[in-house]
């Protein structure tokens, strides 16, 4: 489980640790560019992974990190998305927490459905940089919100079910993700669905220690959290699965509230008002907003959610109630949502190859926006097809 | 068959060996035989004997039940040949594997060997029953792939005649063609010949022999432009002709199943694994744990405060995560040989 970012999950076959260490400690050869000798081995040891990537183009940029393509110096072919944390001015004597939280849980956590972090290096001016796989495909929130894309239940259970494992490798792991939402859920180039952003993650289970409830975004966030439990389980995650699964079949949010309180109120509506006979204890929690009796609705039963959600069917409407239980305590647990017998029903999932994909608008996108006689591709942009090897014979 | 010279087989012949009846007597008499015993006679003792629904042959010592609707003429004059003829048919039919189907040319031609002597057992009468007993099996068993081998040849054959048709289309429209090029030129040499004369008529004699070689010139320009426009229709038309034939070309022949035991070498056939069942946790196995058993509640001192706090409860925390965890991270490290896993990253 404690694996360093720098061993074996590297996409390179060819770059083997042990020998580079042994390499580094007899003070370094003239054979590649290397660094000063009279640096430090973890300088040396960081350097050593920083050349290992070129970085290729810009993807784009946020206010915490900007987020360029690369690719390993020995295989051009083998792409990577490099996250380049931008340096905090809150943070001045060291790193972002999302940041930490990003490294520090992903270097543990290697499964199909998680992004893998590949490596970790700082850069000149102390700047962290994370190697992450790189996942071409655009996000889920993409492929809900555009309307030329036509999906159906089977491509709906085929990225639960990516969702739902990796949640359920996480929660195995003792890490909870805290911000699952669509955007989150990058789609690799070969279909597969993988839980992205760790920035919020953080292990869980220990007693007696307080965890934020100012988590997860706002549609996504469940009742607990809204009102203010410090101490909370998997559940939360469940909860924003069960938030994507109602966004999936219905191609909007299900709950979407403009401020905390809004979303409180709707969540009510829509599941129902929690009280102490549906949700024991739910008045003591810190945040607990009192509701007006004569207003309260009664907790939802399956034939609103067979109403909501047609499209589901009776068992995924099952599945989806079941996710979306008011008291945690009666929520489905990730190991729970994937043995339901949902899964296992007609029609089956459909295959990743099959998925329904965004077509490269985005891409088509990217380049009308180039301005013009501007160059911002790399510098081995389109070689493969300008050395024609065909021709040599 | 024993037979004497065939002018006396004829007459031999002319009269139906169960009525007796000649063609002397009646001229329109028609003889027909069942391939049940292969008996002739004639058809006014078909319809005599079998009108009223199967009976036996009427030759003295073959006891055969025969139906009418079996009947029909002869087509060869050798009764043995005849009979050949259809167990031939019968068993090709059957056995109508095709040599793309087999791994090798050896396969096939083990193959082909192995039919002819089917027939041959058949038709010498040696281990009728055994052979019969193999077709029988082997055509209940491959019952689909003889349904398509069949439906192929059929297409091949009415291909085979529709390209027939089309060829002979094509070569007469060619002559006529070629019958109107010979008729176009001739009339156009004709006229330039004709137009040379009256413009040497009119003309002065000074340049009689200038206005003959222009004649003469324009005549060969025109033919050679005739010969190379020709030329494009012709290479115009193989290329239609080409593509055509791609298009009606065979399918490639479809798969079948695979049969078992009579026919050896056919080539494998590859089906598509059946999809397995969907497993929602692909492959990983959920709460795996190979040194404990997890309690549903431990007593401990410290953890009292947290399991009766109906706050913390609300919140959804659930002690017994808190066990799990405890219990995987105090056998974490067992099972784990660091040295092993270092020596298969090397190996990598």
């Amino acid at each position: 489980m404690a694996a360093s970012p720098f061993a074996s999950r590297s996409p390179s076959v060819a770059v083997t640790s042990p020998n580079t260490l042994r390499l580094k400690a007899s003070g370094g050869t003239a054979s590649k560019p290397t660094p000063m000798p009279d640096q430090e081995l973890t300088e040396q040891l960081n350097a050593e992974v920083r050349q290992k990537y070129v970085k290729d183009k810009k993807l784009g940029e946020g206010t915490y990190a900007v987020v360029y393509l690369g690719h390993l110096r020995d295989d051009p072919s083998s792409f990577v998305a490099i996250k380049k944390i931008k340096v905090n001015a809150e943070y001045k004597d060291g790193l972002t927490m999302d940041a930490i939280r990003e490294v520090k849980y992903l270097q543990e956590l290697s499964h199909p459905n998680v992004i893998a972090l590949h490596d970790v290096f700082s850069s000149k001016d102390q700047n962290l940089s994370l190697v992450l796989e790189f996942l071409p495909r655009g996000d889920l929130e993409m492929l809900i919100k555009d309307g030329d894309i036509q999906y159906g239940a089977a491509d709906i259970k085929a990225w639960m079910g990516m969702l739902a494992r990796g949640v359920w490798f996480c929660h195995e792991n003792f890490v909870l993700h805290r911000d699952i939402k669509p955007n989150n859920l990058l789609v690799a180039s070969d279909g597969e669905v993988k839980l992205a952003d760790f920035g919020l993650a953080r292990s869980f289970a220990d007693p007696y220690l307080n965890m934020t409830h100012q988590v997860i975004t706002r549609w996504y966030r469940p009742p607990e959290l809204l009102y203010g439990a410090r101490q909370y389980s998997g559940a939360v995650d469940v909860w924003s699965m069960g938030m994507v699964f109602a966004e999936l079949l219905l191609r909007v949010p299900f709950v979407a509230g403009n401020t905390d309180l809004d979303q409180t109120s709707k969540i009510c509506e829509a599941f129902g008002t929690p009280t102490e006979d549906n949700w024991p204890g739910v008045t003591q929690l810190p945040n607990y907003i009192p509701t007006d009796p004569a207003h309260r609705v009664p907790l939802q039963g399956r034939d609103f959610f067979l109403r909501q959600f047609p499209t589901a069917g009776p068992v995924g409407a099952d599945l989806l109630m079941s996710m979306c239980a008011l008291d945690p305590r009666k929520r489905s647990t990730a190991v729970q949502v994937l043995r339901h017998n949902w899964w296992t029903m007609d029609p089956q999932p459909t295959r990743n190859e099959d998925l329904p994909r965004k077509t490269g608008t985005k891409k088509m996108g990217e380049d009308l926006s180039r301005r013009g006689g501007e160059i911002d591709d790399g510098p081995f942009k389109n070689a493969a097809r300008q050395l024609d090897f065909g021709a040599m014979k | 068959m024993a037979s004497k010279n065939g002018i006396s087989r004829r007459d031999e012949d002319e009269v139906c060996p169960v009525c007796k009846s000649s063609r002397y007597l009646n001229p329109n008499m028609r003889f027909l035989i069942n391939p049940e015993c292969y008996h002739k006679m004639c058809e006014s003792c078909v319809d005599r004997i079998f009108s009223s629904g199967p009976s036996s042959c009427p030759v003295a010592g073959c006891r055969k039940t025969l139906r009418k609707n079996r009947f029909r003429a002869q087509t060869f004059e050798d009764i043995g040949v005849e009979r050949e003829v259809d167990i031939r048919r019968r068993v090709m039919h059957i056995l109508n594997r095709r040599e793309e189907e087999f791994d090798s040319k050896r396969a096939y031609d083990d193959f082909l060997e192995q039919r002819e002597e089917m027939i041959a057992n058949l038709v010498c009468r040696t281990d009728v029953a055994r052979t019969e007993a193999q077709l029988q099996r082997y055509a209940t068993e491959n019952m689909q792939s003889i349904r398509a081998n069949q439906a192929i040849e059929e297409e091949e054959a009415s291909s085979f005649q529709a390209r027939m048709t089309l060829e002979q289309e094509e070569a007469r429209l060619r002559r006529q063609l070629a019958r109107e090029q010979i008729e176009n030129e001739r009339r156009e040499i004709q006229a330039g010949r004709e137009d040379m004369l009256s413009r040497l008529a009119s003309g002065s004699s000074a340049d009689a022999a200038a206005i003959a070689r222009e004649g003469h010139k324009v005549l060969l320009k025109k033919s050679s432009a005739r010969r190379s426009e020709e030329d494009r229709i012709r290479q115009k038309q193989a290329a239609l002709r080409g593509s055509e034939l791609k298009r009606s070309g065979l399918s490639a022949s479809a798969d079948m199943a695979s049969s078992s035991g009579l026919i050896k070498g056919l080539r494998k056939i590859k089906t598509p694994e059946p999809e397995k069942p969907y497993d929602p946790f692909m492959g990983y196995v959920p709460e795996k744990r190979d040194y404990y058993t997890l309690q549903q509640s431990y007593p401990s001192v410290y953890l009292d405060r947290v399991k009766n706090d109906t706050r913390v409860a609300a919140g959804g925390y659930d002690l017994r995560e808190y066990y799990a965890r405890t219990m995987v991270e105090a056998f974490a490290g067992l099972g784990c040989f660091v040295e092993d896993e270092v020596a298969q990253r090397s190996v990598a």
